[in-house]
């Protein structure tokens, strides 16, 4: 169990992560989504305790990551975003060094540490060759393996699949799903595909902020209840469009085709209510039945689109759509400063 | 700890670096025991170490410059600080393994007053302290080299800027000779060191007013004494200096009296950098 309270970074003036709150349960796949330099990555030096937070707390497992950093460390497997290899030992010699820094006391222990952790990431073959000779996607799960050793109950990823290959990719992902079945597995991406089908759930950052936070289909759905529908009835064209139009809360009607007495439309609402029962009794009642209504779901990619395309700098006149798109949790975004991505700052110091 | 020390020490001889600093370190130290005791035929070993002092001036940068400055470039400093392990322990795993190596041509410069009893008497106590004081000169500079190098990402820097500190210490004395003449000189040089101190004090605390007060109640302090006693600026000034003559106290050893206050500089200074570096380490987390 994860208990992050009110997380927030400063670099001076720029504030890379902003008040941000959330818990990840037990046995939980957790998902970190948010483009280039949302403060991804500070967030996670920060639950792990590589940087210490400007304010707020974080509690692994009980234990307080500044107050008792041994406790709460020895729960945490951590793969950050550039893997922490030293290139000139071999991957067996790198693993046991890990396992011993881990606090894998007894030789024995180490080695059957290492034996499950290179089962686990199929690095078999590449046992005895040095680190400095593999290639990115090798080193990547040797991050991995190292993050699985000393049993730790919680794992945390830093954007695991950058630079696989698309058959690595699925590989890790498969992996990372099987490692949620043991362990909490906290990863961050920017890769929504990724993130929808391996996450149970999904925390949006945008600009240092908590923008959305919700299982995959949450986030999906929430926005799709405002989404447009799209709907054909019977009659002539005048009597459809009256009668969706007298639907309250249902604006934007624009006909699409036309064909015979049928006519297709879409519409939008911004109330936030699901419309689709209201029109079809307004139609039935107009004397119109209705051939088909759907309504348009988002994807988590138009969600995560709508979300974090809200630069605050870039940002000069929002339409209604996107605004009616971002979900309450949105908060206020007047006061920040545009925020720059996170290596920029590092190199900043 | 020991994982780190381990991992440490055989890098040093996996990279060369290890069998480099012990090479150079024996070649000079049997140079110079071969013209000195072999050829001149002294009895007396300190000679030897006094001698290749100054070996460590630019050998043991090369040792330490890597220690935390690779490290951090690397960002494998992202894994030992997210180990359940202290930020002492990080440091002591890297400053013994270090001293590791530092130990073995030590260990051969043992040695070699044995060799020389074949051929007379050799006063070995005399010997073996030189040698301790050398040891313990030695691990003084691997610290001051570490927290050098936790300051910085590039190993170049570290190792220019632990040469330049390095050398500061040694020429000392000289620098000392200086600064004999005059108040008023100790009086400028501690106005500088307040200015500094008081600037970064400010900085520090993100405050005008801190850093002012600070420069002005040092200032107040420091006229008063000039005006009142003004031996005591000087006094305190080449104390200050003193402290500053990282060779001396081996010196010292070299002309065979055994100083305990030189084992307790040494160990002192050991200390004190060791501490400097945890500090900086610790500090690094919250920037």
């Amino acid at each position: 169990m994860i208990e992050v309270n009110h997380l927030t970074k400063q670099y001076g003036k720029i504030k890379a992560v902003d008040d941000i709150s959330f818990t990840v349960e037990d046995g939980c796949i957790y998902g970190l989504l948010g483009p280039n330099g949302a403060g991804k990555s500070t967030t996670m030096n920060m639950l792990t305790g590589y940087l210490a937070p400007t304010s707020g707390t974080v509690r692994i497992n009980g234990h307080d990551i500044q107050e008792e950093p041994k406790e709460a460390k020895a729960c945490i497997g951590y793969l950050p975003e550039i893997p922490p290899l030293y290139t000139d030992m071999t991957v067996q010699e790198y693993l046991l060094f890990v396992a011993e820094l881990k606090g894998v006391k007894k030789k024995a222990d180490r080695l059957t540490d290492v034996e499950q952790a290179v089962a686990c990431t199929g690095l078999e073959p590449m046992r005895k060759r040095l680190i400095r000779n593999l290639s990115k996607g090798y080193r990547q799960r040797v991050g991995i393996a190292a993050a699985l050793l000393g049993n730790p109950k919680v794992i945390i990823l830093d954007e695991p699949t950058v630079g696989l290959d698309p058959a690595q990719m699925i590989e890790m992902r498969t992996l990372i799903h099987d490692l949620g079945r043991t362990h909490t597995v906290i990863l961050s991406s920017h890769i929504l595909s990724e993130v929808q089908t391996i996450c149970d759930r999904v925390l949006i950052i945008a600009h240092g902020k908590v923008a959305a936070q919700g299982t995959p289909e949450e986030l999906a759905a929430h926005l799709a209840a405002r989404g447009v529908i799209s709907a054909t009835a019977q009659g002539t064209k005048e009597a459809v469009l009256a009668a969706a139009s007298s639907v309250e809360g249902l604006n934007d009607i624009h006909v699409t085709a036309e064909k015979a007495d049928e006519v297709s439309f879409t519409a939008s609402s911004t109330s936030g209510e699901d419309l689709r029962a209201a029109l079809s009794r307004a139609l039935a009642e107009a004397g119109c039945p209705v051939l088909s209504l759907s309504s348009d779901t988002m994807s988590l990619e138009d969600v995560f689109l709508q979300i974090t395309e809200s630069d605050p700098a870039a940002q000069q006149e929002p339409t209604e759509q996107e605004e009616s798109a971002v979900p309450e949790q949105l908060p206020e975004q007047d006061d920040t400063s545009p925020v720059t991505g996170d290596e920029d700052k590092k190199e900043g110091e | 700890m020991t994982a780190i020390f381990k991992r440490e020490a055989r890098s040093y001889f996996t990279s060369l670096i290890g069998y480099v600093v012990i090479g150079v370190m024996i070649a000079l130290l049997g140079l110079y025991y071969s013209a000195d005791c072999l050829i001149y035929a002294t009895s007396d070993f300190s000679t030897v170490m006094y001698s290749t002092v100054i070996v460590l001036l630019f050998l043991l940068p090369a040792l330490t410059m890597r220690s935390f400055a690779d490290e951090r470039r690397n960002k494998t400093d992202q894994l030992l600080l997210t180990s359940p392990v202290s930020i002492s322990a990080i440091v002591m795993g890297k400053y013994f393994a270090q001293l590791a190596v530092f130990v073995v041509p030590m260990a051969v410069a043992c040695v070699m007053p044995l060799i020389l009893t074949a051929f007379g008497t050799v006063s070995l106590t005399s010997a073996y302290a030189t040698i301790l004081a050398y040891f313990l000169l030695g691990a003084a500079c691997i610290s001051i080299g570490t927290f050098i190098s936790v300051l910085t990402e590039n190993q170049i820097i570290a190792y220019i800027a632990t040469v330049g500190v390095l050398l500061v210490c040694y020429l000392m004395n000289g620098i000392k000779s200086l600064f004999t003449s005059g108040n008023t000189l100790a009086f400028i040089v501690f106005c500088v060191v307040l200015a500094v101190a008081a600037v970064l004090t400010g900085l520090a605390c993100k405050n005008v007013t801190v850093g002012s007060a600070v420069f002005c109640g040092g200032a107040v302090v420091l006229i008063l004494l000039f005006k009142l006693r003004p031996t005591w600026l000087l006094n305190g000034f080449n104390s200050v200096l003193d402290a500053l003559a990282l060779f001396d106290p081996f010196v010292d050893f070299v002309g065979g009296v055994f100083s305990i206050s030189g084992i307790v500089y040494y160990l002192s200074v050991i200390v004190l950098f060791l501490f400097l570096t945890c500090q900086a380490l610790e500090r690094r987390r919250w920037h």
